[in-house]
């Protein structure tokens, strides 16, 4: 967007005539490093001590779900206490994803809506899961029924909150599908619509309790899961080269 | 600048719109809204008797509800076209936007979680229904800064031809102050208070349904009005 350059003519001419760092791109290569570092801190949580990935089954019944929750309430409650400490470090991948959506010929409203939707996911799509299941592992000889109803809470909330990521999702695409500077390739374009339809994919975990379509199944959760970790990875690598290619002396670096 | 995903981003408004309004007129909990003061059975009997129209119509409102936030953020871009002291405002409206779309998404878990297992102890499902009720109803506090943001940026745009005309200010706090009783149905079981009273429901549903629609039809003309003044100036 024009207006968010011309806004701030002070903002560049500034910090050129005094450079604070040597590396003008110092903190996008921080933002993009927190990528890699906080996803293997995420396989870290909730895959070995969440135990929540792949998740258990919808089928368990109350006095299976409390043993579960019993056996597992040590790494249950390291696992909440690391991603408290390191979930706001997410938001370090939206704020370098919006500086090279910003770069884009579009206006911010798709970025804006980007860094909104992924505010929204914050809570209900991550935090909330972990928050349930330390509070069940908190007192593990609370009464089962809410354990159990916890337990639910947890990965319902975890898989089944869709619309964040929808938006997220769609709107990225349609920003670099309308971005004629071609900040990122176009078929990271496409494969953001396929990222949008695992979420579709993913609305009959509210239904089922098992088969391809529960919250642990082929469909919902390991296609779903699979197609994730290709469009991050592409993400990752789609930043990389984005960064590189930026030129130093780029106008709108601070917008 | 592009105009053109300001526009994708505003017809969200009538497409979504509709399929949200589907998913509303779904709910079998809505007409009329259930009562606060039903007992746990009943309630419990009301989420196993509903099971298939709930799950429904709730599972459309999950997948779709955040697609009003990139309409929103029309707004934001627009707040910045505004010739405001700074653009403090905007970023605002932006932060409570996304607040506002976090308290609905957790009124919408509880209510398909508590659908999920209908056979729960009725005081649980209970719980779950009084939590979907109170997020769905009450957080009015984050759309209700919104529009005392975008009122206030419209009041202070210093421009012979305001981005939006000065009635949009009177009408965002008009529609901000019909919203805030319902931040009382925490409190009442019975009454206009109530959650399912007219001032907490109806008027509350009603007046965010008007006030969706009029700024659509204000950002619509404002888009458009940016489109013209960019031809001329091109």
């Amino acid at each position: 967007m024009s207006s968010a350059l011309e806004a701030h003519p002070g903002a560049a001419s500034a910090s050129e005539a005094v450079p604070t760092v040597k590396n003008r791109k110092l903190d996008q290569w921080i933002c993009w490093w927190s990528l890699p570092i906080f996803y293997n801190l995420f396989g870290l949580i909730f895959v070995y001590l969440g135990k929540l990935m792949p998740p258990p089954r919808p089928g368990l019944t109350t006095d299976e779900i409390v043993a579960f929750i019993q056996k597992n309430a040590a790494s249950m409650q390291a696992a909440w206490v690391l991603l408290t400490l390191s979930l706001g470090f997410a938001s370090l991948s939206s704020g370098l994803i919006i500086v090279q959506m910003k770069r884009m010929t579009t206006s911010p409203v798709l970025a804006y809506a980007y860094m909104a939707a992924l505010a929204v996911a914050a809570l209900p799509g991550c935090l909330l899961c972990t928050t349930m299941f330390s509070l069940a592992a908190f007192r593990p000889d609370r009464d089962r029924e809410i354990i159990a109803l916890l337990y639910d809470l947890g990965l319902l909330s975890f898989v089944g909150s869709l619309g964040c990521f929808v938006t997220q999702y769609m709107v990225f695409a349609i920003a670099i599908f309308l971005d004629k500077r071609g900040i990122f390739p176009k078929w990271l374009g496409y494969m953001s619509i396929w990222g949008a339809v695992t979420e579709l994919v993913a609305t009959p975990i509210w239904i089922f309790r098992s088969g391809p379509y529960a919250w642990n199944g082929l469909i919902s959760f390991w296609l779903g899961t699979l197609i994730f970790v290709v469009w991050e990875f592409c993400l990752i690598v789609s930043l990389f080269r984005a960064i590189k290619q930026q030129p130093l002396d780029e106008p709108g670096n601070h917008a | 600048m592009n105009i053109t995903d300001q526009r994708i981003c505003l017809w969200l408004v009538p497409g979504f719109g509709a399929v949200l309004a589907f998913a509303f007129l779904l709910f079998p909990g809505f007409f009329p809204p259930l009562s606060p003061a039903m007992s746990a059975d009943e309630v419990a009997r009301f989420y196993r008797d509903n099971v298939g129209p709930l799950r429904a119509s709730m599972i459309v409102f999950n997948f779709c509800e955040v697609m009003f936030i990139p309409f929103f953020m029309v707004i934001v871009v627009q707040m910045q076209r505004m010739k405001n002291p700074s653009r403090a405002f905007a970023y605002s409206y932006l932060s409570a936007a996304a607040s506002g779309a976090t308290m609905f998404a957790l009124a919408d878990i509880a209510w398909l979680v508590a659908a999920f297992r209908p056979e729960r102890s009725p005081q649980l499902i209970m719980l779950l229904n009084d939590l979907a009720w109170m997020a769905f109803i009450t957080p009015v506090g984050f759309i209700i800064a919104q529009n005392f943001c975008l009122a206030l940026a419209v009041y202070m745009d210093a421009q012979p031809k305001p981005v939006f005309p000065r009635w949009v200010g009177h009408f965002n706090i008009a529609t901000a102050l019909l919203m805030a009783p319902a931040a009382f149905a925490l409190v009442h079981l019975n009454g206009p208070l109530a959650w399912d009273g007219i001032l907490s429901f109806w008027v509350r549903i009603g007046t965010y349904v008007l006030y969706v629609a009029v700024m659509f039809l204000v950002v619509r003309s404002a888009i458009n009005r940016q489109a013209l003044e960019q031809r001329v100036a091109a």
